[in-house]
């Protein structure tokens, strides 16, 4: 799972709406992915991303320490940081845990688990 | 505006204009035509464009058109033609005197032996070109198409002019499911995949979902388009395959792991996307209906749960999304709403909806305020249909259920196709008539156009 794709992903238990993003990564591992750099769609991306939620989970995972607000105007090189955060950072395992309610989305050979117990929906 | 003579295959009739049109709007390019010449029987058809670039470019992408010809001039005899060849001012063929070139002839629905081939072509030299003939790369192609009403009869139809653009059917063979590592029983035929990547107007750096993605399909021909792509399914299953190969084995077979972001584990009826803004360009799909994917529901003991599933807005009965049945109605409700909400503004859906060809009328495609029907396109199975829906949204989500027709058309659709008119429960019956599968659909597509 990318970081551009944990950046979409909230917690959707019911009744779960506060703290349900972004959700805390824990005990991951990670793989560097190399991805071409593209400007343009790292700039459409922006508009689509919460901000805040990628400079807390870049700070707290140690890979980055982005603006707490997004900056009026990107850099090149902010441009390029971004691209490496949101493309090229792979975690491959680990799990994801809602810091509303607790629930916990494992991830598994990359691939987030995000279904629900029959309790929660 | 120049004539330009669009040369589509001649099978997926009712997907044909739909493609053009979409192309021509991906492409950015100002097309006029007139709908009432098109014809599913006919493969040529008329349209006018600006330059020989544009018509080059409408058609780069084009799964369903072979050529597009620059139109000089068309009759229904040869004589015709030679005439209106003759009547030009000089001035047309200054270009071309000098240039390299080379004639071909095509027939739609007649042959032409070789040597009858280049009888044709030799007709042609009053034309004042001097420059010499060059088979393998010539500056110019010029075209002779003819139409047969029958095999046997003389052409009907004759048109001639200079190529200038070629679709791209090899994609059809490059993605081929006969030599993809990695498949299931619906995954979608590579032909079909690539008109709808063209139907989303996916792009370089479109972000695309497909929220049933099983064996991935989709997710391999936008990104071909250079489409980054995220995938999600129900079940893990399809997502990692059984044996040795899985969606990551068709990613790294096609080279595409820079384009593929990923697929998650998740349920559409209870989907975790953030919910607070507009997330992706096209939501390209292949919904889970009944009429095949029923019969492979997750393997949990649905004995528990047979009672009726309880709905999603019963909040007191909250429903099991793994052992359940998906009802159609509710996936296509689920499907749109989801779509009018987290598509951006000018993105698209597209996606399957299988019909009761008997029953089907127009009101049974789901309607949606933020989302505008661009294309509806048939592909028949004789009882049965499938229907591929081109959705534009149009304005931003406004929370508006669907409209009652919608609906109600779905839900008589489901009836009968399962239960038949009278209310009995006729599944067991009807799965003979049905497809098993995509790859047997497809061996009923073949079989009928080749
Ligand atoms: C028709 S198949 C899609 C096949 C795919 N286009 C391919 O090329 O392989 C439908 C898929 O929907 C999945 N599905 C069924 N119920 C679902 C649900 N509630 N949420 C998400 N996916 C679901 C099934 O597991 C199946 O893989
Ligand atoms: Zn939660």
């Amino acid at each position: 799972m990318r970081l551009i794709t944990h950046n979409m992903l909230q917690c959707h238990v019911k009744g779960c709406t506060k703290d349900n993003f972004p959700l805390k990564l824990e005990e991951i591992e990670i793989e560097e992915l190399e991805a071409e750099f593209n400007a343009d769609f790292i700039k459409s991306m922006l508009n689509r991303l919460d901000w805040k939620a990628l400079a807390q989970t870049t700070f707290s995972l140690g890979i980055a320490q982005l603006p707490e607000e997004m900056p009026e105007e990107l850099s090149d090189e902010m441009l390029e940081q971004l691209h490496h955060i949101l493309l090229e950072i792979d975690i491959t395992s680990g799990r994801m845990v809602c810091q509303g309610c607790n629930h916990v989305y494992p991830i598994r050979n990359g691939i987030p688990n995000m279904l629900l117990t029959e309790s929660e929906v | 505006m120049i004539p330009y003579l669009v040369y589509f295959v001649q099978f997926h009739e009712d997907f044909r204009i739909q493609e053009l049109e979409a192309l021509a709007k991906l492409e950015n390019v100002k097309i006029k035509f007139n709908r009432e010449d098109y014809s599913n029987e006919n493969p040529f058809f008329i349209v006018e464009l600006e330059s020989d670039e544009d018509a080059k470019r409408l058609i780069r992408r084009s799964i369903l058109i072979k050529h597009i010809i620059q139109l000089w001039t068309s009759g229904n005899d040869y004589p015709e033609v030679y005439k209106n060849l003759k009547s030009f001012d000089p001035e047309k063929y200054k270009p071309y005197e000098t240039s390299t070139f080379k004639f071909m002839v095509e027939t739609y629905n007649g042959t032409r032996t070789m040597k009858e081939q280049v009888d044709i072509i030799n007709t042609f030299s009053f034309l004042p070109f001097t420059g010499s003939i060059d088979l393998k790369k010539p500056d110019n192609t010029f075209m002779v198409l003819e139409k047969y009403p029958a095999p046997t009869e003389p052409p009907c139809k004759i048109y001639m002019g200079k190529l200038v653009g070629s679709g791209d059917r090899q994609l059809v063979a490059k993605y081929d499911l006969k030599k993809r590592k990695y498949l299931g029983t619906t995954s979608m035929d590579a032909e079909l995949s690539l008109i709808m990547s063209n139907m989303a107007l996916v792009r370089q750096n479109s972000l695309v979902l497909d929220p049933f993605v099983g064996t991935g399909s989709f997710l391999i021909t936008c990104s071909h388009y250079g489409a980054f792509t995220l995938g999600s399914d129900i079940d893990g299953r399809q997502i990692r395959g059984k044996g040795k190969t899985s969606i990551a084995t068709n990613i790294e077979q096609y080279n595409m792991k820079k384009k593929v972001l990923g697929t998650i584990v998740s349920d559409m009826a209870h989907h975790p996307w953030r919910n607070n803004g507009e997330l992706f360009d096209a939501i390209v799909t292949d919904p889970p209906y009944g009429v095949r994917a029923g019969a492979k529901k997750i393997g949990l003991n649905t004995d528990k749960y047979d009672a009726p599933p309880p709905t999603k807005r019963d909040a007191m009965n909250p429903r099991y999304p793994l052992t359940v049945p998906y009802e159609m109605e509710q996936v296509l409700i689920d499907l749109i709403e989801f779509a009018s909400k987290y598509l951006v503004v000018g993105g698209r859906l597209v996606y399957w909806l299988p019909t009761n060809s008997e029953e089907y009328n127009k009101n049974d495609i789901p309607q949606h305020p933020s989302l505008k029907l661009i294309a509806n396109s048939e592909q028949s199975f004789g009882k049965w249909s499938r229907r591929l829906i081109t959705m534009e949204k149009v304005k931003k989500y406004e929370d508006i259920r669907l409209t009652g027709e919608g609906n109600t058309g779905h839900y008589q659709f489901r009836q009968f196709y399962f239960y038949g008119k009278d209310g009995e429960q006729k599944q067991e019956n009807n799965k003979k008539e049905q497809p098993k599968d995509e790859l047997e659909s497809e061996k009923v597509k073949k079989s009928k156009h080749e």
